[in-house]
């Protein structure tokens, strides 16, 4: 158990109604014994008041009296010593708080805090401190951290959020399955697996129907194939009756023909279609005849013509001359027209260029320029010197160019370094180092000036620790009042009163005298333990704090020797940076500010004087170079004029020699060469173009003197050449016109001349015909063969008909004429035909409305087996079936795993409950049973995040709720019993203070409280408040040191009773 | 004497697919799986002109009723006959012989063993090339080991063809269960088994082997990997067995660790490029069921209602739009918080008490069983057991382990 503290006594200087109240208490088991109304309530509400602090200013329990003093003070033995809590009225409404040690010395408010271990205020006031009304409220005491932490973070790892787990787990599982319900997941795939399965169920076994259909179809097909044969005879027949029947009529008429063919002479020989052969034959020999005198006519015509045309022509006869002629003097017609143009624009040509000859002001004529030597090689000679003397000038310019420029550089830097030089004379002669080890002094004066500063700080504030721990030293706590041999002289008194009482009235007084005395020295020698435990613990402390101040003074001693030598330091580095800066080692810290100012100004001043000295010297070394940049410039521009002088000379020799003026620049000497070349081009061509027109004009005459001679030798009239080429065009196309009406004239005579002997040919041909004609129809004239003719006639129609008919009978009944009379016959004649051929239509039709029904179902049975044959229905239904079996498996596992995880879950909480309560728990359920004589057996708290405490009887299990009020006030006791020892154990032992927590239980749980009570005040203080008489008989019962409160005890100041 | 045959089994024809719902954007192409595993079956049997084709049971389910699964069979084996190649049938627990509700014309080169044993020749060109014996199941539950009817009739190569659970695999009911020494002692060469999905070979002493060719086509997230079927060369009575995949669409289980990712966008790449490099083979298209695993930041975002579902979503659509397309079965989270569950326990306090609790239930039999036995659980696992769901049949302490671990990583997070 670690070391608490426990109240040894209180004084209440106002609070409620006391005032000036004190008492003392024991350490162990404490009973505060008063009415109604004597203040029991707060007197607990002081000593919670003044460990922690008073309710805030309006609350019911500050019990802030209207006037007079507000607080009072607790006298505490605690592990550190004792201490004198004192809290008073104050600023805050929580009071002033001091602390003081047993010889009035002030403490810091943590050692209060140290002795109660620090407990929160409200895990006291709900645990250590309470009232009966606040026993019942665990809710309150489930809230508070330290309790709660205590019970959940301990034993509960993990199971924390368990009934959100559980809730979870049941939701799942009502959500997958319920017995008796609709929409869980499992119930709606079980509901669809039956229905599939009914559907499965209803389409039954399709095998066996679709081969007992397969059966029927067969014998559908059989009595097709029976009817089928059956219709096919009748229809045969059918049709054979109807073929006769519709014969009927031609057989009749055929009959008719043959017995009027029969009355006419024999005409198997005449001509077939002999009168209209014979009007054929008359009328082509008719035609004939007027086309031969047509024909005779126009030969005669043609004839005359082509006389006419035969006649002789001279210009027919010479034609081809004339034609030679004219087509000579045709091709040169053009160009004759166009001489007179041509010789005027040569001649205007030649003076054209005669004129550019004398504007080149080159000193030759027409043939003097075909003379000159303009050749690629003068050209190219030219070019070579006119570009070297170009590239010569461009050299000159180039030279005098850099000339320029190297004197205007020079005289640039010439400028500038004057101006640095002018510059560098003004700025004083120091070196920048020089200054940077003056700010480097100022520097080190700052810090050691500062150093010193915070030195005395630190010496001052060491020397008042060092006060203030010398201060601090107490005397030595005092001896035991009460020596050790005082209680052996009380038990030598004791046996000498029992001596002498038994020397006087006997050895049972003498037995009862030293009996009291001895229990009389006995009190003695325990008061005196107690107060020698107390010493003894008071005289550690005051040697422990004794030990730590002298520590503490040691420790200050040598921080402010080292004070001491760092300050020495410091002032030698003082003085050396004062030396170094000109200053006084007392200066200012304003003159050292203005020091410094002035040493930054000197240094930018070095700066920009070192800087200026390394621009000079650079300015030096880029002149001198300038000055020899400008030399060579000016060599260079001299060596370039000789050479272009010299290139000059040698151009105007070269024009000179071939006759060009020699002072003419290189581009004007090309320029002038070009032209002079271009005009001798011109020349040359204007000279071929002469010759040409000379040719032409000489060409031209010679065609024109052909076509005069050729038209005078035809006989044409002379004239102008151009007219006479007219006359002879237009004989020359007479002639063409004549010569081809000739030959078409010849051509027509020709053909008529084959007409007329074609004709002849026909005319004869067709009275042959004639002749043969009447000799086949056997006779002589046309009048008898006409006549003979119509006869034939008839008699062919007759054939024809009778013929037709024949065939028509054979088409429609498959038999000659006499056959099908013959089976007519049989028949019965017409009528017996027709009523057989009635009987037969009628069973036919019969027939065939029953192949018609047969073939109907027939189809209906081909169309079922295809339709089982690829019916995706049943693998539909099945592979939904196998679907819903796998999911409805899928599912009932999940169910069932969730069950079983619910029914794990349901065992591995009780299973815990049992074994891995808290201590606190194990506690309470000790205390607990004890209280209930063994009624409850356990107190367990559930696992999860219940922060609930529940009993248990052995048989079932209680929430707290559910147990009476006595029984749940003995339960939260319990616990509370429980917590303090614990925190006991853990943290250190802290008085409990119970006012009034009892009334609620009967005599026995009472009694087995106090008991309780009393056991704990073994090792932690017990302040119970009570009104009750028998309550105050069980403590006293229990040893308990009992104070009386009076209802008039808080208004008698200083009455308090006192052990 | 040289010659080959092809082994198939479980075909399964036309069973829905586990996992894939009706208006998934791949159905179609799941729902043609297992006819084109067939049909690549019989391809394989024409490029590789072999003798005959076994198919041990289970051609398709009669709990489905599809008459599709019967003339897909019809034209596929028909393609067999026009080519001279025998076909040998027995039928398994799940499309027994009294399943069988009416007849659908076989070529006549197809044997269906029926519920007696029987012993074939296989004839070519005149000459014996093996017998061939079989038996089926006359009902869906068939307790008797069928094995002991079969047995060597003469020398010459001889191959059973049963549907058979041998050595109790466990995943699949105990019908017909045998032992391979059961079968060693028949003395057959080749026992051409069905009903495991998963490919498996015993070698019997004395020679034989017993050959499961796991189903060709896989049909649930269970049935991972390459799936087809076993092609056979045999000469001189030894034999030369190669197994050649024929499925059209592929299962994986995929998980891809959180550690180190930081952000959904880069858990969305990462599980982009991890389905990319798994589901690279062209096939018709690929069935992924993705687990997020691991410890990582991204945990508690994870956690956010409806934030796995977005995930989900988001994934399945992007999946479904590459090449060759991948069907996201589902995407899973079993990541965890960044706990340390053993220091947990140290540290005791409810946590600590919650796990040991945890795991001294999971291996206390009775405590699971009345935990699993509670009146709400036990209606529920009759009424699923009803619908075909057998989810809640047995205590499963898994569950119990996990359930721990889900409570304290839940407890941890709501720890602020």
């Amino acid at each position: 158990m670690k070391p608490g503290l426990h109240i040894d006594g209180f004084q209440v200087q106002g609070f409620g109604h006391f005032a000036g109240f004190s008492s003392a208490l024991g350490p162990g088991l404490n009973l505060l014994y008063g009415p109604n109304e004597a203040g029991k309530s707060t007197l607990l509400a002081f000593l919670r008041g003044v460990l922690f602090g008073f309710e805030k200013r309006g609350q019911a329990e500050r019990y802030e009296p209207e006037s007079g003093a507000f607080g009072g003070e607790l006298r505490l033995v605690t592990g550190a010593g004792p201490l004198v809590v004192r809290r008073l009225a104050g600023r805050r409404s929580e009071g002033e708080l001091t602390v003081h040690g047993p010889d009035g010395d002030a403490l810091p408010e943590s050692f209060l805090r140290d002795a109660l271990t620090h407990v929160p205020r409200e895990l006291f006031f709900e645990v250590f401190a309470f009232r009966l009304d606040e026993l019942s409220s665990f809710q309150n005491l489930a809230e508070q951290r330290g309790v709660s932490e205590a019970l959940f973070a301990a034993g509960m790892r993990g199971a924390r959020r368990l009934p959100e787990a559980v809730e979870r787990l049941r939701k799942d599982v009502d959500a997958l399955y319920a017995p008796r319900g609709q929409k869980p997941e499992l119930n709606r795939v079980m509901r669809e697996l039956e229905e599939v399965q009914r559907q499965l169920r209803e389409v039954g076994d399709r095998p066996a129907r679709y081969f007992e259909q397969r059966e029927a179809l067969g014998a559908r097909s059989a009595e097709q194939q029976a009817l089928e044969a059956e219709l096919r005879a009748t229809a045969r027949e059918v049709d054979r009756l109807s073929r006769l029947d519709s014969a009927l009529g031609d057989l009749t008429e055929l009959a008719r023909h043959h017995t009027e063919r029969e009355a006419l002479p024999p005409l198997e020989g005449f001509p077939t279609a002999g009168a209209a052969r014979l009007d054929d034959i008359l009328q082509r020999r008719k035609a004939y005849r007027a086309q031969q005198a047509q024909l005779a006519e126009r030969l005669a015509f043609v004839s005359g013509e082509l006389a006419r045309l035969a006649a002789p022509w001279p210009v027919r006869e010479r034609a081809d001359l004339l034609r030679a002629a004219l087509a000579a003097f045709s091709e040169r017609a053009e160009l004759m027209r166009g001489l007179p143009a041509r010789r005027a624009a040569l001649a205007a040509k030649r003076r054209q260029v005669e004129q550019g000859l004398g504007e080149l002001g080159l000193a030759v004529d027409a043939s003097g320029l075909l003379a000159l030597d303009l050749s690629a090689t003068a050209r190219g000679e030219l070019e070579r010197v006119a570009g070297r003397l170009e590239a010569a000038d461009t050299r000159c310019r180039e030279a005098e160019s850099a000339r320029a420029g190297a004197r205007e550089s020079r005289e640039r830097l010439e400028d500038t370094a004057a101006r640095a030089e002018t510059e560098h004379a003004v700025l004083p002669d120091a070196r920048p180092a020089q200054v940077r080890q003056r700010q480097a002094a100022a520097a080190r004066f700052r810090a050691a000036r500062g150093d010193l500063e915070r030195l005395g700080e630190q010496r001052l504030e060491l020397r008042r620790q060092l006060d203030s721990v010398r201060v601090q030293g107490e005397p030595a706590p005092a001896q035991s009042p009460l020596p050790a041999w005082l209680v052996g002289v009380g038990v030598a008194l004791a046996l000498l009163l029992a001596g002498v009482a038994g020397l006087q009235a006997g050895w049972l007084m003498a037995a009862l005298c030293g009996g009291i005395a001895l229990a009389l020295v006995g009190l003695l020698a325990h008061a005196r333990q107690r107060v020698e435990a107390a010493q003894h613990a008071h005289r550690e402390a005051h040697a422990a704090r004794q030990r730590w101040r002298q520590q503490e003074e040691e420790r200050l001693r040598a921080t402010l020797a080292s004070l001491a030598t760092r300050e020495e330091l410091i002032l030698r580095d003082l003085l050396g940076a004062s030396s170094d800066l000109g200053l006084a080692p007392g200066a200012s810290l304003a003159d050292l500010a203005a020091r410094e100012t002035s040493l930054l100004e000197e240094l930018h001043q070095a700066e920009r004087r070192e800087a200026l000295q390394r621009e000079r010297d650079a300015l030096r070394t880029q002149r001198d170079a300038a000055l020899r940049d400008e030399q060579r410039a000016e060599e260079s521009f001299q060596l370039a004029g000789a050479r272009s002088q010299s290139l000059r000379a040698e151009l105007g020799a070269f024009l000179e020699a071939r006759r060009f003026p020699a002072s003419a620049t290189a581009s004007t000497a090309r320029a002038l060469w070009s032209d002079t070349a271009a005009l001798r081009q011109r020349l040359q061509d204007v000279m071929a173009d002469e010759a040409a027109l000379v040719e032409d004009e000489a060409t031209c005459h010679e065609a024109a003197a052909r076509l005069q001679g050729e038209a005078a030798r035809t006989g044409l009239p002379p004239g102008a050449v151009e007219a006479v080429a007219a006359r002879i065009a237009a004989a020359l196309e007479e002639v063409r016109t004549q010569t081809a009406e000739q030959r078409q004239r010849e051509s027509s005579y020709h053909d008529l001349l084959a007409d007329k002997a074609l004709l002849d040919q026909h005319v004869r041909d067709e009275d042959g015909a004639l002749e043969l004609l009447l000799a086949k129809g056997g006779c002589a004239d046309e009048e008898s063969f006409r006549r003979r003719a119509g006869q034939a006639l008839r008699y062919a129609e007759l054939t024809t008909r009778a013929r037709e008919l024949s065939q028509r009978i054979e088409a429609l009944t498959g038999l000659d004429d006499g056959a099908a009379r013959e089976a007519t016959r049989e028949a019965g004649g017409e009528s017996g035909l027709k009523e057989a051929l009635d009987f037969l239509r009628e069973r036919h039709r019969v027939g065939s409305e029953r192949l018609k029904a047969v073939l109907t179902e027939q189809g209906a049975l081909n169309n079922q087996l295809q339709q089982w044959e690829n019916d995706e229905q049943l693998a539909t239904l099945r592979i939904q079936e196998e679907s819903l079996r796998a999911r409805a498996s899928e599912l009932a596992t999940r169910y069932a795993a969730d069950r079983l995880a619910l029914a794990l879950l349901g065992r591995a909480r009780r299973r815990f409950e049992e074994e891995q309560q808290p201590r606190v728990i194990q506690l309470a359920s000790e205390l607990f049973s004890e209280l209930t004589q063994g009624r409850y057996r356990r107190v367990f708290m559930p696992a999860g995040g219940e922060r609930e405490l529940r009993v248990g009887d052995g048989q079932r299990d209680w929430t707290a709720e559910q147990l009476s009020r006595g029984t749940r006030e003995q339960l939260f006791l319990a616990f509370r019993l429980a917590a303090i020892r614990d925190f006991g154990e853990k943290n250190g032992a802290l008085p409990l203070i119970a006012d009034d927590v009892l009334v609620n239980f009967d005599p026995e749980r009472a009694r087995a409280a106090v008991r309780l009570f009393a056991r704990l005040a073994e090792r932690h203080q017990v302040i119970a408040f009570t009104c009750h008489p028998w309550l105050r008989a069980q403590f006293e019962a229990e040893g308990a040191c009992v104070r009386e409160l009076s209802s008039s005890t808080a208004r008698l100041p200083g009455t308090g009773t006192e052990p | 004497m040289r010659f080959s045959f092809v082994h198939a089994a479980d075909l399964h024809l036309d069973t829905p697919f586990r996992g894939v719902a009706s208006q998934a954007p791949l159905l179609n192409r799941f729902q043609s799986a297992t006819f084109q595993a067939l049909t690549r079956i019989v391809d394989l049997c024409l490029r590789e002109r072999v003798a005959f084709l076994l198919l041990a049971g289970d051609l398709f389910d009669v709990r489905d009723r599809s008459v599709r699964a019967r003339l897909a069979l019809r034209r596929e084996l028909t393609r067999l006959d026009s080519a001279g190649i025998q076909t040998f049938i027995v039928h398994g627990n799940h499309d027994p012989l009294s399943g069988d509700t009416g007849t659908l014309g076989l070529p006549s080169s197809v044997k269906v063993f029926g519920p007696e044993w029987e012993d074939v020749e296989v004839r070519r060109e005149g000459r014996r090339l093996c017998r061939v014996q079989g038996v089926s199941y006359p009902d869906v539950e068939v307790r008797e080991n069928l094995s002991a009817r079969f047995r060597r009739t003469g020398p010459d190569f001889s191959v059973g063809l049963l549907h058979t659970n041998l050595g109790g695999a466990e995943g699949h009911a105990n019908y017909a269960p045998c032992t391979s020494a059961e079968l060693a002692a028949r003395g057959l060469d080749y026992w051409a088994l069905g009903h495991v999905h998963t490919r498996a070979e015993h070698l019997l002493a004395g020679g034989g082997v017993a050959v499961y060719p796991g189903n060709p086509q896989g049909r649930h997230v269970h049935e991972t990997g390459e799936r087809g079927c076993v092609l056979v060369e045999v000469e001189d009575g030894a034999t030369r067995r190669s197994f050649v995949p024929v499925d059209r669409v592929r299962w994986h289980r995929l998980e891809l660790p959180l550690t180190g990712v930081r952000s959904l966008d880069s858990l969305q790449v990462l599980a982009r490029e991890l389905v990319d490099s798994r589901c690279a083979s062209e096939l018709d298209g690929h069935a992924v069921r993705l687990t997020l695993a691991g410890r990582g930041p991204l945990h508690r975002e994870l956690a956010r209602p409806g934030a796995l579902a977005q995930l989900e979503a988001d994934l399945r659509e992007q999946f479904a739009h590459g090449h060759p397309p991948v069907l996201l079965e589902s995407l899973r989270d079993g990541t965890r918080p960044e706990l340390d569950l053993d220091a947990v326990r140290a540290a005791g306090g409810f946590m600590g008490t919650l796990l040991t609790e945890a795991e001294a239930l999971a291996h206390d039999d009775a405590a699971l069983t009345a935990l699993w036995h509670d009146e709400e659980l036990a209606s529920l696992g009759q009424r699923l057991k009803r619908l075909g769901v057998d989810a809640l049949e047995a205590p499963r302490p898994e569950l119990l382990a996990r359930a721990g671990q889900h409570v304290v990583e839940h407890l941890h997070e709501e720890t602020p």
